[in-house]
């Protein structure tokens, strides 16, 4: 069967679509052919797959064929049925025939030929050539039309159609077509019978000798050929999975040695897209298939299927994982393929599926989840490349350009070096390429790292590669075996059981040495009995290499270390982008950096600088330190060769809060020297650096501190630094936020240079008086030089957490409590009232702190008009202990109360004013302390005396005064407490009087009744009145009261009564001019008070007046005395009315009885007739009077002389008026005395009911 | 051989991670075990493609190269496994099993009461626990 493979191929390419045949019996299919043409291909179709389930295509290509074709002749039937694929689908007869003897005799004989073969799908086209302005010939056409359709159609299936030249009929080509697809679709249905069959006969002998994957491939393939020409790629596709899975089966079950191919020239490009690059008698050899050739043959036609099924995110899916697969088979074959045979195919093979799948795919109507994962594979293609690349350029000595990197050394370190059997030797002419390469291997040193940091690179070689290639020599040589693996173990030991012995310099050095292992003019002997040295090594590879590939580009790439770089550009930042499309963003961001390492080498800083910030950023932001602290310096310099100090200070300090155990301390120490120093030099402009993860700070633990509204105070804050060495700062402050409002907030200051030790340091801040409120710490800032440091991380009491999200998260606890404003202090008066005006009194002034210390308070005291402080006295001080707060004082001040024991012990402190000012004892500032202030109250009004019951008081308000008090205090005299306090002052005595009885020998008896004000007992020694012209003191007195038995001691607030007769008489005129115009009481008193209770005695005032005091005090008030004024000496009286109520209308007599008291000669009237005038006032609308209004009555001037006064009158209006009144005009309303007194009102009926207007029922 | 094995904790962070390699090339390491969280990530969002294996914390072959494998596991704290291996013919099974202990073995380490959550391992108990399990890892296969 191997045999007709190259046929096989041949047909394949020769028949690239459906053939449709044409039995031309008539000879009319040139004339026909162009109009049937423009109907291919076929719009639409509905075919069978494989599973015989209906498939809608579009355009299916088909050909028409004449049978007399080349092609379709001269077939041997058994190739027919073995590429049955390319023989016709459907077989269309054309006919034509004008009249029914020309069909009965020579067309129907013709046509039964193809009416027998069975095996054909065939039906008739007649063409009727009749014009159909010819209705002759027209209806002889349909009668030909009739006979065909009655020989040849049947009711089963149609088999005739009618074509007519001059102008078909409309549905004509619909027809046709729907005929062509039924005989395709019937062909179809039989052959993929056929072929299944047939794979199914041959799968059956799958594991017997006879058993030849050719033949089942030639099935297979060909149909897979048939599903593909008939547009069925989903079939088609199965078929080749279904021939690759067969084929890894037989190629792993082994037993017989295949050649494995991948030796001819060009076999380096891969050819996974192209299926025709090589012939299949190429990949067949007895038989027998080679794996190289034919899986990726087999590829390239999924690929192609693919592609056509626009899924070039499966090409690259698959394609991927069939390079890495193909690329273990490469592996492992590796010994018999030309050296690095495995890197150059897979470079090949990546970069023609990136080409094809890029170009071809438009993820428009992909779901995104594909999208992405296109990308992903896309950026995995790239990325494999790389790796190879990477590989190919450091066996010919580019390792040094190769940046040692965590991606690179993970991609490179665990590849394993190619091995070919033997490892090429460096050929004859290429030694003065040895000494340029050697040359450049002694000059290249590593690359100084900035901060001069030492780190051992990672490794980009799984083993030491002069140790494998020598070895990989010797294998299979004689000679120097031993040496080279002494070699080789030096080379490892070093790598591994010295390092920890060496300081890192050193071992970078080693490592160095161990690559270059460079030793010329040691050995004389030739190269080929002598270990190769690194340089021969590179030059042998290079030389090997350029054997191996035959891609120029890729030649090209490798040719020098420019377009090496430039294709490894490529290639990572493809890689990059890809990624970047994915879900794999940490892939793309590190592969930026690679791009980063390049630009960085190449001085363009900028883009260095981007690429690292994206890298540095992801590392940092899932705290992967170890990674970040490789990448991070590399930023910092960029930064620093940008200029941007901002940023390399900032990268120093990243670098410092990393882990401690990443570098070492000498290494953090340069990175705080370095920050220093830029913060001391002159820089441009002020730098603000973010030190949060550096410096930390917090609060003292415990409860926050508590202040009063107003106070200021210190703030003491923990500061935790993670500076290696001590940081001297110039200035320090802290923010505070209130909890309640964001906004709201102070700062504190330390301005003095502060030294921060690494570790712990208490630092105090000033405290400002705050708003009320609670706050936590905000921001702390520092400045050094140009710098400003900020930290907003808050420890909880510990060091700067690294393994800690930066969390901004502001401390819950509040560090300091303001309070609301509220009272610290109270001043009161210890007794407001009655104290005794006009003398000096001791005023008590209570001064409570409240839960506030007054210590250092002053107290201001003002006083108020008619006020005064006696300054000649000292202000007394004492322990204030109220009865009622005395044993809750105790108890909530324990402490204090003990303190000021000794303080109460001493009773009094005698205190200064000085300029209003009183200075607080120390004793007093937690203790309530009453204050003694000497004060007396001026009154100049003389107090005056009232009669009994009479309003007559004297208005408290006159006798108030006003202190007015205000108490500095606080840590800094910041509170202030201001309290006017009221005095009331007032007399000692409210004097009332009363006339007890007016004897007949107008002898006055006055009752003096003295009201004691005070609330401490009065004892009244003397009492003296003086009184006013017009009276006098009846007998021989002397203005003292009849009996006295003084002293009188009058208990608090009750009164006392005193006697004094008196007759009112005429004075003399020396007389009027001694007597005063009032009369005075004088009273001398004494007064036993406590200052405490209220009025006291008064202190003395000078030493000369303590005999006054001795003998008491003296009050005088005033008293009003009038002569008496009521003299009766007639008595009007109304006489009862007749009857209970008037009536208007109704006259009535009203009667008055005038009796003369008594003989008033003194008033007598001068006219000296017992006549008396005597008036009625009333109101006349109300009343008519009959008789007279006016006029005289005579009337005895003898005591009990009476007389009745009446008078008629008739009331006018109803109701409650008042009755007549009797005046008597001459006598003097003094004089006259209503008794009985008259009726205020009467009751006025209205007029009785006239009888003339009642008319009885 | 497994060269490295590591815990991630929930915001991909690393909480303990360990190569077993002779050389000093633990970084090479933290770049595989970082660069995995992709296709954890990819995993974890994408329910889509995980399927049936929704509720499974054992997540597989994360990424196959030519020339190691990762294996990862993801707790359902959001803890993240991440095995890195050489061995490139490894059965499903001793992997599970290896994850299976580790976890348990990482549940006692964080179990400790002076283990912060969320903080890196410390614990030298845990670090000799995890190396007797690494050593015994694919024994029982060969055996």
């Amino acid at each position: 069967m191997a045999n007709y493979l190259a046929q096989f191929q041949t047909i394949k390419s020769a028949c690239p679509c459906m053939i449709v045949a044409v039995e031309d019996v008539s000879d009319i299919w040139p004339t026909v052919k162009s109009s049937f043409e423009q109907r291919l291909p076929f719009k639409k179709a509905c075919l069978n797959n494989k599973t015989r389930n209906p498939v809608f295509l579009e355009n299916l290509r088909a050909e028409f064929v004449l049978t007399t074709d080349a092609r379709l002749r001269s077939r041997f039937p058994q190739e027919q049925y073995l590429f049955w694929f390319r023989e016709p689908y459907a077989t269309l007869v054309l006919a034509t025939c004008e009249d029914l003897d020309e069909f009965k005799n020579i067309l129907k004989p013709r046509l039964k030929v193809f009416a027998q073969n069975d095996e054909r799908e065939w039906f008739i086209v007649f063409v009727s050539k009749a014009h159909p302005s010819n209705d002759q010939a027209t209806k002889m056409a349909k009668k030909v039309y009739a006979k065909f359709e009655a020989d040849f159609s049947s009711k089963k299936r149609e088999r005739c159609c009618k074509f007519d030249i001059h102008g078909p009929e409309p549905n004509f080509w619909e027809e046709l077509e729907f005929r062509i697809i039924e005989s395709v679709k019937n062909t179809l249905d039989r052959r993929i019978q056929f072929y299944e069959d047939e794979i199914r006969k041959l799968s059956e002998q799958r594991f017997m000798p006879i058993w030849n994957f050719c033949n089942f491939f030639i099935l297979k393939e060909s149909l897979a050929f048939m599903f593909e020409i008939a547009q069925l790629h989903e079939d088609a596709l199965r078929e080749y999975d279904e021939l690759e899975l067969c084929y890894l089966e037989t190629v792993n079950m082994g037993g017989i040695y295949r050649e494995f191919g991948g030796l001819d020239r060009g076999d380096d490009q891969a050819a996974l897209l192209n299926p025709g690059k090589k012939s299949l008698t190429q990949i067949v050899l007895d038989e027998t298939f080679r794996e190289f050739e034919f899986r990726q043959y087999l590829f390239a036609c999924q690929s192609k299927l693919l592609f056509r099924l626009n899924r070039s995110f499966e090409v690259a899916s698959r394609g991927h994982s069939f390079i890495i697969s193909f690329s273990k088979s490469l592996q492992s074959n590796e010994s018999m393929l030309p050296f690095c045979m495995r890197e150059v195919w897979v470079i090949t093979a990546c970069l023609a599926l990136i080409d094809a799948t890029g170009t071809k795919y438009n993820g428009e109507d992909e779901a995104p989840e594909i999208v992405k994962e296109f990308y992903r594979v896309q950026g995995d293609l790239y990325s494999l490349c790389r790796t190879k690349l990477l590989r190919l350029a450091y066996l010919i000595g580019y390792g040094t350009e190769i940046e040692r990197s965590p991606v690179n050394s993970a991609s490179l370190s665990m590849l394993p070096w190619p091995r070919p059997a033997v490892w090429p030797s460096v050929p004859d002419e290429a030694s003065s390429e040895v000494d340029v390469k050697e040359k450049m291997l002694q000059q290249e040193s590593p690359r100084a790292r900035h901060f001069g940091l030492q780190r051992k690179p990672l490794p980009l070689e799984p083993t030491v590669l002069v140790g494998e290639a020598n070895r990989r020599r010797t294998s299979f040589s004689v000679g120097n075996a031993s040496e080279i693996f002494y070699a080789g173990r030096i080379d490892d030991g070093l790598a591994s059981n010295e390092s920890s012995k060496q300081s890192p310099a050193d071992k970078v050095q080693a490592i160095m040495m161990s690559r270059t292992y460079s030793s010329p003019g040691n050995f004389d002997c030739s190269i080929g009995r002598r270990p190769m040295r690194l340089a021969e090594i590179f030059v042998a590879a290079e030389y090997a290499l350029k054997k191996t590939i035959s891609n120029p580009d890729l030649q090209k790439i490798l040719l020098s270390v420019e377009s090496f770089e430039q294709k490894y550009m490529e290639l990572t930042k493809g890689a990059a982008d890809s990624y970047h499309h994915s879900w794999w963003k940490r892939y793309g961001v590190v592969l930026d950096g690679e791009i980063a390492a390049v630009c960085f080498k190449r001085g363009n800083f900028d883009l260095a600088a981007k690429s690292y910030e994206k890298v540095c950023a992801l590392y940092a932001g899932e705290r992967w330190e170890d990674l970040l602290a490789e990448v991070l310096p590399n930023l910092a310099e960029c930064q620093k060769s940008l200029d941007d100090l901002a940023g390399y200070l900032t990268s120093c300090v990243r670098l410092l809060s990393l882990d401690k155990g990443l570098f070492s301390a000498k290494e953090r120490q340069v990175f705080q020297s370095e920050v220093v120093s830029h913060a001391h030099s002159e820089m441009a402009r002020h730098v603000h650096l973010d030190v949060s993860s550096l410096i930390t700070f917090s609060g003292n633990p415990g409860p926050p501190m508590a202040l009063c509204d107003g106070d200021p105070g210190t703030l003491s804050v923990t500061v935790w630094s993670g500076f290696p060495d001590d940081i001297t700062l110039d200035s320090i402050s802290l923010t505070l936020m209130a909890t309640y409002n964001a906004d709201e907030g102070g700062k504190l200051r330390n301005s003095s240079a502060t030294c921060l030790k690494p570790g712990r340091n208490p630092i105090t801040f000033p405290l400002p008086p705050q708003k009320p409120g609670s706050y936590v710490l905000g921001v702390l800032t520092g400045h050094v030089g140009h710098l400003t440091f900020r930290s907003h991380s808050f420890s909880r009491g510990g060091p700067a957490d690294s393994d800690d999200f930066m969390s901004y998260e502001k401390p819950t606890r509040p560090i300091l409590k303001v309070f609301k404003p509220r009272p610290l202090a109270d001043l009161s008066a210890a007794i407001s009232s009655a104290l005794l005006i006009n003398e000096t009194q001791w005023v008590g002034i209570i001064a409570q702190p409240l839960k506030y210390s007054l210590k250092g308070a002053v107290l201001h005291i003002e006083t108020g008009p008619g006020l005064m402080i006696e300054e000649s006295h000292s202000i007394e001080m004492e322990r204030y202990r109220n009865s009622a707060q005395g044993s809750a004082d105790t108890a909530n001040s324990g402490d204090a109360a003990k303190d000021c024991s000794s303080a109460a012990n001493k009773h009094l402190e005698k205190l200064c004013l000085v300029n209003g000012k009183i200075d607080f004892p120390e004793w007093a500032s937690d203790v309530s302390s009453i204050l003694w202030i000497p004060i007396r109250a001026i009154d100049d009004k003389l107090a005056r005396g009232s009669s009994s019951g009479g309003p007559d008081r004297q208005s408290v308000v006159d006798r108030m005064r006003t202190l007015a008090l205000k108490l500095e205090f606080g840590i800094s005299k910041n509170q202030i407490y201001e309290r006017p306090v009221t005095l009331h002052f007032s007399d000692p005595f409210h004097v009332t009087t009363r006339i007890v009885d007016q004897c007949d020998d107008d002898t006055l008896l006055l009752q003096v009744t003295l009201h004691s004000q005070l609330n401490a007992t009065l004892s009244v020694y003397d009492v003296c009145l003086d009184l006013q012209a017009g009276f006098i003191h009846a007998g021989k007195g002397n203005g003292r009261p009849i009996s006295g038995s003084f002293p009188l001691i009058i208990s608090p607030t009750s009164k006392v009564g005193l006697l004094f007769r008196l007759c009112s008489k005429k004075r003399s005129a020396e007389d009027e001019n001694k007597v005063s115009p009032e009369n005075i009481l004088n009273i001398r008193y004494g007064i036993s008070g406590d200052r405490t209770i209220g009025a006291h005695p008064p202190l003395a005032m000078k030493s000369n007046e303590t005999g006054d005091t001795g003998r008491g005090l003296s009050f005088r008030s005033t008293l009003i005395l009038q002569q008496p004024i009521l003299n009766p000496c007639l008595a009007v009286g109304f006489l009862p009315l007749p009857s209970d109520c008037f009536r208007v209308g109704q006259l009535v007599t009203i009667k008055w009885r005038v009796e003369r008291l008594k003989d008033n000669e003194e008033k007598r009237v001068p006219q000296n007739n017992d006549e008396m005038l005597y008036e009625i006032n009333v109101n006349s609308d109300k009343w008519m009077l009959a008789g007279r209004k006016r006029g005289h009555v005579s009337l005895a001037m003898k005591q009990g002389s009476r007389i009745v006064i009446s008078i008629l009158c008739m009331p006018l209006v109803a109701g409650y008026i008042h009755p007549p009144r009797l005046g008597l005009p001459d006598v003097n309303e003094a004089n006259i005395s209503c008794r009985p007194a008259g009726c205020h009102m009467v009751c006025v009926l209205p007029p009785a009911p006239s009888s003339s207007f009642c008319i009885s029922a | 051989m497994i060269v490295c094995v590591a815990v991630v904790g929930h915001q991909n962070n690393p909480l303990y991670i360990q190569s077993f390699t002779d050389a000093d090339d633990a970084l090479k390491l933290h770049h595989i075990v970082h660069c995995s969280l992709d296709v954890v990530d990819e995993r974890v969002n994408n329910p889509k493609k995980s399927g049936p294996t929704l509720n499974e914390t054992f997540l597989g072959l994360l990424y196959p190269t030519e020339n190691y494998k990762v294996y990862g596991y993801l707790t359902n704290t959001k803890v993240k496994f991440i095995l890195v291996t050489t061995d490139l013919d490894v059965r499903d099974a001793d992997v599970r099993n290896f994850f299976r202990r580790f976890h348990a073995a990482y549940v006692d380490a964080v179990s400790n009461p002076f283990h912060v959550p969320g903080k890196k391992i410390t614990s030298r108990t845990f670090a000799d626990r995890v190396s007797t399990i690494v050593q015994s890892f694919g024994l029982s296969s060969a055996a």
